[in-house]
């Protein structure tokens, strides 16, 4: 039998978090429960990375776990505030991409090419040789070229590959061997799960290895690439997660919209949503003391109007002929 | 100005929601549409219902082709809401959507906002002043950049601000005509660059009738908005406008866009005072 993976977040992280790892922090639908691990155990010098990097970027930069970015959206640099004075003091090196060429950067990862070409970018002031090794950055030269595609002439911009030490992802369900399935809208977090050196993985249910097997359609990626699973009901709140709860967009303004106020703010929200609790289900409960359950309950999915019916995997045992 | 708050005398509506409406209006109402971040949510989601409309929305989370059901309690909050989920015929990812089917030639329309916007079109997503010592740092580009880049036509919705309708754009995350005819296809992309700029004052097209290679490729201004002095519209752009020999008046909204722009966006995330 293979080994289970299965352990807590502080577990997972303190194995595989390792201080200046580079990591795949999330898009959208963000691994919270983990961010706020990392967070807890005060890991530093890490570089976060994703195609655009929202509220999970700004809580790793604001308590000083990451001093680097790539990604082609900073949602905490989209405001005056501590995040743009951060990175005009060079307390948060930054290298400016696109969604696109993140996405691509982790493809390329993935399949273990060094780089691949895009057609984005082309004309754009982006590609100035000056704002190549910009005072801010911290990829350098190393940050993309461009050349005449050798086969018909024609421009390319060359993004490297992009292979974090880490990923932190959020997913529906997983088996205690690491097998993965997702369901619903992707952004860059598919190849995040093969781009990665350790694919730390929280989820809403564990269920049993037999129930991956027979509907492998929805694995995203088999448990001998995966270092940890988690198991972690509400683990991307207050991001949502497809088929399971929205997002919590009144927790997000009220309480999260402060971690990118200013210190004393971010220290607030630390002290009580992240020190202030053990872990995942410890917050939760917090949640519900001071929102009550049907806060939580007005997030959660409802059924849709017409279940997908059951896809059958499995023919006759025995062929009708010999060949 | 607080353009979005204004109305024109006499009218029921704002001209943040006319803009929309009328981006709405000016997407086309066939093909495959790419929308980008912020307003073209909205006025993608409003052309679904408003219109017979066969335009197959997409946005880059990895959502194709959503039909919002009629009772649709609002558009979509942001490119990767959920509610995305309910709808499209597939959902994928972000490689698919930015790859497969924008650079690989399957979005026939791109609709964007940004910060700013120049007279060839160019959007800046990005910085305000130089990008080696910025005065003021914005979020970045998201996907604002491929899909300039990339998708056959664009329409582009931005405020008639001075401040946003620059000569040159601080820093051009997002290529329109570059710098004149021909420079799309010097610097590699297809010469058909944006099509439209719907703004709060009125309706642009550019300057040059066979799509980037000839002519100035200058914005032009072909429409205003009922009631509305074709003169405002300058003082609010940075650079001497082209103006169409003669400027069309746009119809006002209709009782069903305005409603349906309203019901679209209950918790005004979209047609917020002060944020567009």
């Amino acid at each position: 039998m293979p080994e289970t993976k299965l352990m807590s977040e502080r577990e997972a992280t303190a194995r595989f978090v390792d201080d200046g790892d580079s990591v795949y922090v999330g898009y959208t639908s963000v691994a919270y429960g983990l961010i706020h691990e990392i967070v807890r155990q005060r890991k530093t010098g890490l570089e976060a990375i994703g195609g655009s990097v929202g509220p999970q970027g700004t809580m790793l930069f604001m308590a000083g776990c990451a001093d680097r970015v790539s990604s082609g959206y900073i949602a905490g640099a989209l405001r005056p505030g501590p995040v743009q004075d951060m990175m005009d003091s060079g307390d948060l090196r930054y290298e400016d991409y696109s969604n696109q060429a993140i996405a691509l950067m982790l493809m390329a990862g993935a399949l273990g090419i060094p780089f691949i070409p895009t057609r984005s970018f082309l004309g754009s002031d982006y590609l100035k040789p000056e704002y190549q090794e910009h005072p801010g950055g911290h990829r350098g030269a190393n940050k993309w070229a461009t050349m005449e595609s050798p086969f018909d002439g024609q421009p390319v911009v060359l993004l490297p590959a992009l292979i974090p030490d880490v990923a932190v992802l959020h997913a529906q369900r997983a088996d205690r061997f690491g097998n993965v399935q997702t369901w619903g809208h992707q952004g860059d977090a598919r190849w995040a799960f093969w781009a990665a050196k350790k694919v730390i993985v929280s989820v809403e249910d564990i269920v049993e290895p037999e129930v991956i097997r027979e509907d492998p359609g929805r694995t995203v990626v088999p448990g001998f690439r995966v270092a940890a699973v988690v198991h972690m009901p509400f683990g991307a709140h207050p991001s949502g997660f497809v088929g399971h709860y929205d997002f919590d967009y009144a927790f997000m303004a009220a309480e999260m919209g402060r971690i990118g106020r200013g210190k004393d703010e971010f220290e607030a929200f630390r002290a009580e949503w992240i020190d202030g609790v053990a872990d995942r289900s410890e917050y939760i409960q917090r949640y519900l003391e001071r929102f009550g359950q049907q806060a939580l309950d007005r997030t959660r999915a409802t059924a849709g109007p017409a279940p997908t019916p059951d896809v059958r995997y499995t023919y006759a045992p025995e062929l009708p002929f010999r060949m | 100005m607080s353009e979005e708050t204004e109305t024109i005398p006499g009218a029921d509506y704002t001209l943040a929601e006319m803009m929309c409406v009328v981006a709405a209006r000016e997407l086309p109402r066939s093909g495959v549409a790419m929308l980008g971040m912020g307003l073209p949510v909205l006025s993608g989601t409003l052309a679904k219902l408003a219109y017979d409309s066969d335009l197959r929305i997409c946005t880059e989370v990895g959502a194709f082709d959503w039909q919002p059901w009629p009772e649709v309690p609002r558009a979509p909050i942001g490119i990767h809401d959920l509610i995305l989920n309910h709808g499209s015929v597939m959902v994928t990812d972000m490689v698919d959507a930015l790859g497969t089917l924008l650079m690989g030639g399957n979005a026939d329309v791109g609709l964007l906002g940004a910060a700013q916007i120049d007279r060839f079109g160019n959007l800046n997503t990005l910085v305000m002043g130089d990008y080696r010592a910025p005065e003021r740092r914005l979020g970045g580009t998201g996907g604002n950049t491929e899909i300039a880049c990339l998708a056959k036509q664009v329409v582009s919705i931005m405020p008639q601000e001075r401040r946003r309708f620059v000569d040159r754009v601080d820093f051009n995350t997002s290529p329109g005509y570059i710098d004149g005819p021909g420079a799309r296809r010097r610097a590699g992309l297809q010469p058909q660059g944006p099509n439209r700029v719907v703004s709060t004052f009125g309706v642009f097209s550019f300057d040059t009738p066979d799509g980037g290679d000839t002519d100035s490729c200058e914005m032009v201004l072909e429409a205003v908005f009922p009631n509305l002095d074709p003169d405002v519209v300058q003082a609010e752009t940075g650079w001497p406008l082209k103006v169409a020999e003669t400027v069309r008046e746009v119809e006002p909204p209709t009782n069903d866009e305005l409603t349906l722009i309203r019901r679209l966006d209950p918790y005004h995330f979209y047609l917020t005072p002060g944020r567009y």
